[in-house]
């Protein structure tokens, strides 16, 4: 699952969810990508399951990029707890994810089935995706 | 590649509300520069510009009112979700002027029975003349064996067409495919881990409420 080596932080602010990508919102690696629609926290479990879903899918001769990193801790209170006493522990690894951002990529010669690989990692995504085509001259 | 005629309006106007009313209007705010000369702003109409430009490198013949230039694309600016074109940097060229640009690679055939095939660029940087550009650039990978690599310098390119890349830079990379058993137990394994770091976040969050 992917987490990050050393953080200089342990607990920080939760991080923003407004505006557009920045970056990242063309096809770069592969042929086919799914792009965020819509701005969400993307934690690291649900990264590593849509992951699987595709590979899974699309069994052999395909190659998975994953082009986002979950590099934000969020915090959590434990329950019954009153407020106050601190800041809660690191509960999750999150990616901040704006809208028209390419999340994964994938590389596979049958694009029947390379559509369907991604619609099962869309489904273990949170926010509402598409399935994006590098388009020519892209990358 | 032949030309694509478009009529250009010049700009008086700048700054983000001025473009967004020449963007509600149908059309794209571009800059049109190189050779020397002063950039000219202008406005180009976005419907046809944007079929024109589903063509990479396109050229253009840009009517000015009192004179055509002839241009090429330097950057396009989309909308991320939309799509649609924002602004267009046009790059101003001569016939028979030689220009850098990057034509896409485009691989041909079916790939020999369990082969991965992985364009490593899939872009390259080549000098051709302006009114000249190929479309793209073609690599075959009918029947190749695995574990085959072409490079740059085993690409034949067309007449005119000169490599601005380093000749051993991989283009394509054909290797074998994972076994159906390699990815099963990747994702197996990938499952075991992930199930382990929940229970260890389990553990560290009722450690956690314990403290509290």
């Amino acid at each position: 699952m992917l987490i990050p080596r050393k953080v200089k932080h342990r607990k920080q602010h939760s991080p923003k969810r407004s505006g557009m990508a920045k970056g990242g919102t063309s096809v770069s690696f592969g042929e086919y990508g799914i792009q965020a629609l819509e701005a969400h926290y993307v934690t690291n479990r649900q990264i590593e399951s849509a992951r699987i879903a595709m590979t899974r899918h699309i069994k052999r001769g395909g190659k998975v990029w994953i082009n986002i990193f979950p590099d934000r801790p969020l915090t959590k209170k434990p329950a019954e707890t009153r407020m106050g006493s601190g800041k809660g522990s690191p509960e999750w690894w999150i990616a901040n994810i704006k809208p028209g951002r390419v999340m994964f990529e994938l590389s596979y010669p049958n694009e029947t089935v390379a559509r369907e690989a991604l619609l099962r990692a869309i489904h273990k995504l949170p926010m509402k995706c598409r399935i994006v085509k590098r388009e020519a001259g892209e990358g | 590649m032949s030309e694509v005629k478009i009529k250009a309006e010049s700009r008086t106007e700048f700054g983000k509300g001025a473009a967004r009313r020449i963007r509600r209007a149908g059309l794209v705010p571009a800059v049109l520069y190189g050779h020397g000369s002063a950039p000219v702003h202008v406005t180009l109409p976005g419907h046809e510009l944007m079929l024109a430009l589903k063509t990479p490198n396109a050229l253009f013949d840009i009517d000015l009112g009192d004179r055509s230039e002839l241009a090429i694309p330097k950057q396009i600016q989309r909308d991320p979700i939309k799509g649609f074109l924002e602004h267009v940097d046009l790059l101003i060229v001569k016939r028979g002027e030689k220009v850098v640009v990057d034509v896409p690679v485009v691989t041909v055939g079916d790939p020999a029975p369990g082969s991965l095939v992985a364009v490593e660029h899939t872009t390259l940087s080549v000098e051709a003349e302006a009114t000249h550009i190929p479309a793209q650039i073609e690599v075959s990978i009918e029947d190749v064996a695995v574990g085959t690599q072409i490079l740059a310098r085993d690409i034949a390119l067309p007449r005119g067409v000169t490599l601005q890349v380093d000749p051993e830079a991989l283009v394509v990379n054909v290797a074998a495919a994972p076994t159906a058993a390699e990815v099963e137990g990747e994702v197996a394994e990938a499952a075991t881990e992930a199930a382990g770091a929940a229970e260890g976040a389990a553990a560290e969050g009722a450690e956690g409420a314990e403290k509290e």
